[in-house]
């Protein structure tokens, strides 16, 4: 909240634009690249004490990165359809896409219904609240025998992580919602359905978004953990095969840049959500 | 003006619960496909309890008086429970000292590095990029580095939750409201007497959440070790039975780890809950 | 004052009761019956947890009445519409809209052309003096503005009753005689012709009663205790609180407010002294 004089000055673009630059500012800050290098050169240290089978260097890992991502064709000696870590990245991203789309559809309706309607709570709580604490990981083996090896198993248990995540999410955000806003709605006219669109949706939408950069920056890990018990490309298999052929550079390769598509991912999701909630003061 | 019932949701939760039991029940009846000869897909709770229970005394490795069946001894309940304890104590004990090591040090480190609002910044980078590297799919590096015995599984957890409370805690820190550091400063307090006096106390409440979400994590990061390599454990227990296709072990053991992940969260919520109950509903978290 | 007799609106034996956590039933409002007639300013007064709030819901229609019927230009209502604005006491401005969406929301509900309704809600954000803050976001507004936005919101839509529930109680002194004179200069519109707004305004501000008001309905343990006409002029100001008849009413008021001792106690109690 940023209350102003009721005398308000009429220009605030100058000010938006200030603001936009000094973001910029930020986001370039000398001081946490220097972090980033300090980092690189505390493994570059480590590097030192420890033999390459153990912990390669950064530049090794570098080089490996910029080798294998279009062209692997060891990997394609282990059984793995994709001879690169660019094919896998695009298949494991895929997966996590449908999966973070189809989950979080789910999640945030039957959130959003339960928040509503006291009796759908009552009989979904006691599920969610058990997945909610329960590593979602433990599906895994049940999902590998129903549904064999290969996609649907993966996307699956992601599907199921998101749903579970996003439910949780928007329950509590519905729950949040000021009463006034609907109170409000209706006495200008506004029918069930405009509630829904105009204050339901709306309100909840940063808590929503929230939780959804969350279940994404998780679904990565259970996505290539799926794939690392059970699949024949992704990257969960690439680092399978390397691991059991004591790669560590590999390995760490790999991990770089599915890290880095992760941050790539919150990063555009980050977007999104300034965007989408701009009117909210918490999002500044 | 919407009107609760809490005892009538109560009793629809229940309901709902005892549905799933019973349906599980019928599924069995009407749905009797099996994965091997014998397994049935769908395991009834009267076989679960009984055939199901009693084959994990394969898990047995034998001793204290109760031979074990790969030693060609009869199947009995007593070694079936024996397995599920040693297994479950294995689980536990690599969780809780993954929990602690990981604990002191992502808490240590996080007071360490948010010392000033410069390190603050030159960690920010590092960390946030650490934090969004998929944990799970690290086992295999931390299991090349340290084995797949216990000391690795410890490490690994240890590391899902010191990344998490590292976090956890140089948030809290930045959240901490400046006036109560101003404060004490014009008080007169000295750094180190500001860290333990105002600085301490000050993010307990909102390291309650970071508590909580590093169970959640750490019970799902001493699964995925499990799953991948390790030699005992529930994790182990599980993929070894799937890789016989036994869906009813798989079960058995499944409802078993959701009863400890259940009832750990549901006790450390009460008890750090009742340690935050002088801080205000808001800050709880 | 040109009065007309047509009644806007009629309770009938309204009454309305909650079942506490303790499993007992409270009245929060018993036996009210009242006939308010079309373009009076009524105002509500009495202390805190009196009724008068759940009466003002009861006639927004957010709240049944647990007996009795209410009727507002002919019709017996059944839940909020659009010919009853509400003012809430707490700001109630969607933060996710901008100002000029917010001002035009009821008339898009009604599916009022996007054109036509932007033309009025800019005509009545001038008129509450927010004219130049149209796309600014609620978040970038004060209080006082945002009670200028909710007001231009009712307006906007045309309602013919207007509720405000102590919608300037939180409000600075001069902020709130600026948003009275925008409320009176609003409800003035319709002087010139015959569809002067009707509004029940509830107060706590025995002075802001006496400024706004036609009639003063003084709500007590769930009933109305007193229902006084000021007859005062038009335009009030200061002075218009010091005339005699003013002066009584507003002893009247504080009376009923329990911060006057009554004639006679206070004269025992002195003669004790």
């Amino acid at each position: 909240m940023t209350p102003v004089a009721d005398s308000l000055r009429p220009g605030r673009a100058p000010d938006r634009l200030g603001s936009r630059t000094r973001a910029l500012a930020r986001a370039v800050d000398p001081l946490r690249l220097a972090g980033v290098a300090i980092g690189v050169a505390v493994w570059q240290g480590l590097t030192m004490l420890l033999p390459p089978i153990i912990l390669p260097t950064p530049a090794g890992v570098a080089g490996r990165l910029r080798d294998d991502f279009w062209s692997a064709p060891a990997l394609s000696y282990y059984g793995l359809t994709e001879p690169n870590l660019y094919g896998n990245l695009l298949y494991t991203a895929q997966n996590v896409l449908v999966a973070v789309l189809a989950g979080a559809s789910i999640g945030i309706a039957s959130g959003l219904l339960s928040a509503r309607f006291p009796l759908v709570q009552a009989g979904l709580d006691p599920v969610v609240m058990t997945a909610g604490t329960v590593p979602i990981l433990i599906a895994a083996p049940f999902l590998l025998i129903w549904f064999g090896v290969g996609r649907t198993s993966a996307v699956c248990l992601v599907v199921f992580y998101v749903a579970v995540t996003l439910h949780i999410f928007a329950a509590r955000a519905a729950r949040n919602v000021d009463p006034i806003f609907e109170q409000s709605a209706r006495t200008l006219g506004a029918g069930s359905r405009r509630v829904l669109r105009d204050v339901l949706l709306p309100a909840t939408v940063p808590e929503i978004l929230g939780g959804l950069r969350i279940a994404l920056a998780g679904a990565w890990g259970l996505e290539a953990v799926a794939e690392l018990l059970g699949s024949q490309s992704g990257m969960g298999k690439v680092i399978e095969v390397l691991a059991g052929a004591t790669d560590p550079q590999g390995i760490m390769a790999a991990l770089l840049s599915l890290g880095s598509t992760a941050v790539l991912a919150d990063l555009l999701a980050a977007l999104a959500v300034a965007r989408l909630t701009r009117w909210s003061a918490a999002a500044r | 003006m919407k009107v609760r019932h809490p005892t009538r949701d109560r009793w629809i939760s229940l309901a709902v619960l005892a549905a799933l039991a019973l349906g599980w029940q019928v599924l069995s009846l009407v749905y009797t496909a099996e994965a091997q000869p014998g397994e049935p897909m769908v395991a009834g709770w009267q076989v679960l309890f009984t055939r199901t229970l009693l084959s994990l005394s394969d898990y047995w490795p034998g001793g204290l008086g109760v031979p074990a069946v790969a030693d060609g001894a009869e199947r009995s309940y007593l070694a079936a429970l024996l397995a599920i304890l040693l297994h479950s104590a294995d689980t536990i004990l690599r969780l809780a000292a993954g929990l602690m090591l990981g604990g002191v040090a992502g808490l240590v480190l996080g007071l360490a590095l948010s010392w000033s609002r410069w390190t603050r910044r030159l960690v920010d980078w590092p960390l946030q990029f650490i934090r969004t590297l998929p944990l799970l799919a690290m086992v295999p590096l931390f299991q090349l580095w340290f084995g797949t015995d216990a000391l690795g599984e410890v490490v690994f957890v240890a590391y899902g939750i010191g990344v998490i409370v590292f976090a956890g805690t140089v948030n809290a820190v930045r959240n901490i409201p400046q006036i109560y550091l101003d404060n004490a400063r014009a008080l007169g307090a000295s750094r180190l007497f500001l860290t333990r006096t105002v600085v301490l106390p000050a993010i307990v409440p909102a390291m309650r959440s970071t508590v909580l979400l590093s169970l959640g994590a750490g019970w799902g990061a001493v699964l995925g070790a499990e799953y991948l390599g390790a030699q005992s454990g529930l994790g182990y227990m599980i993929v070894y039975a799937q890789q016989f296709a036994f869906l009813d072990r798989m079960f058995l053991v499944a409802l078993l780890f959701v009863f400890y992940t259940s009832v750990s969260t549901v006790v450390l919520a009460r008890l750090t809950g009742r340690m935050l109950a002088w801080a205000p509903e808001g800050q709880r978290a | 004052m040109v009065v007309t007799d047509s009644r806007m609106i009629e309770l009938v034996n309204i009454g309305r009761s909650f079942r506490r956590a303790d499993g007992r039933t409270v009245a929060a409002v018993s036996d009210v019956s009242l006939t308010i007639p079309e373009g009076e300013f009524v105002c509500l007064i009495g202390t805190s947890g009196c009724g008068k709030s759940t009466l003002l819901a009861m006639i927004a229609g957010l709240l049944a009445p647990s007996q009795g019927s209410i009727v507002v230009d002919g019709r017996e209502i059944d839940g909020p519409g659009p010919e009853r604005g509400m003012v809430f006491q707490r700001d109630s401005v969607f933060p996710w809209m901008r100002v000029v969406d917010n001002v035009e929301y009821g008339l898009r509900c009604r599916g009022v052309a996007a054109p036509e309704r932007r033309a009025v809600a800019l005509r009545y954000l001038d008129r509450v003096g927010l004219g130049h803050v149209e796309r600014a976001w609620p978040r970038e507004l004060s209080g006082g503005m945002l009670k200028r936005v909710a007001i231009a919101t009712v307006f906007a839509n045309g309602a013919k009753v207007l509720m405000l529930d102590e919608p300037f109680g939180a409000l600075d002194y001069v902020t709130r005689h600026q948003l009275q004179r925008v409320l009176l200069d609003l409800w003035d519109d319709g002087r010139a012709g015959t569809t002067r707004r009707t509004v029940l305004f509830v107060t706590h501000d025995v002075d802001e009663a006496l400024l706004l008001a036609d009639r003063i309905l003084v709500v007590g343990a769930g009933r109305i205790v007193d229902d006084i006409r000021v007859e005062a002029p038009r335009p009030r100001d200061t002075d218009t609180l010091l005339r005699s008849d003013a002066v009584a009413i507003k002893h009247r008021l504080l009376g009923h407010l329990g911060l006057e001792r009554p004639l006679a106690q206070g004269r025992a109690a002195g003669a004790a002294a």
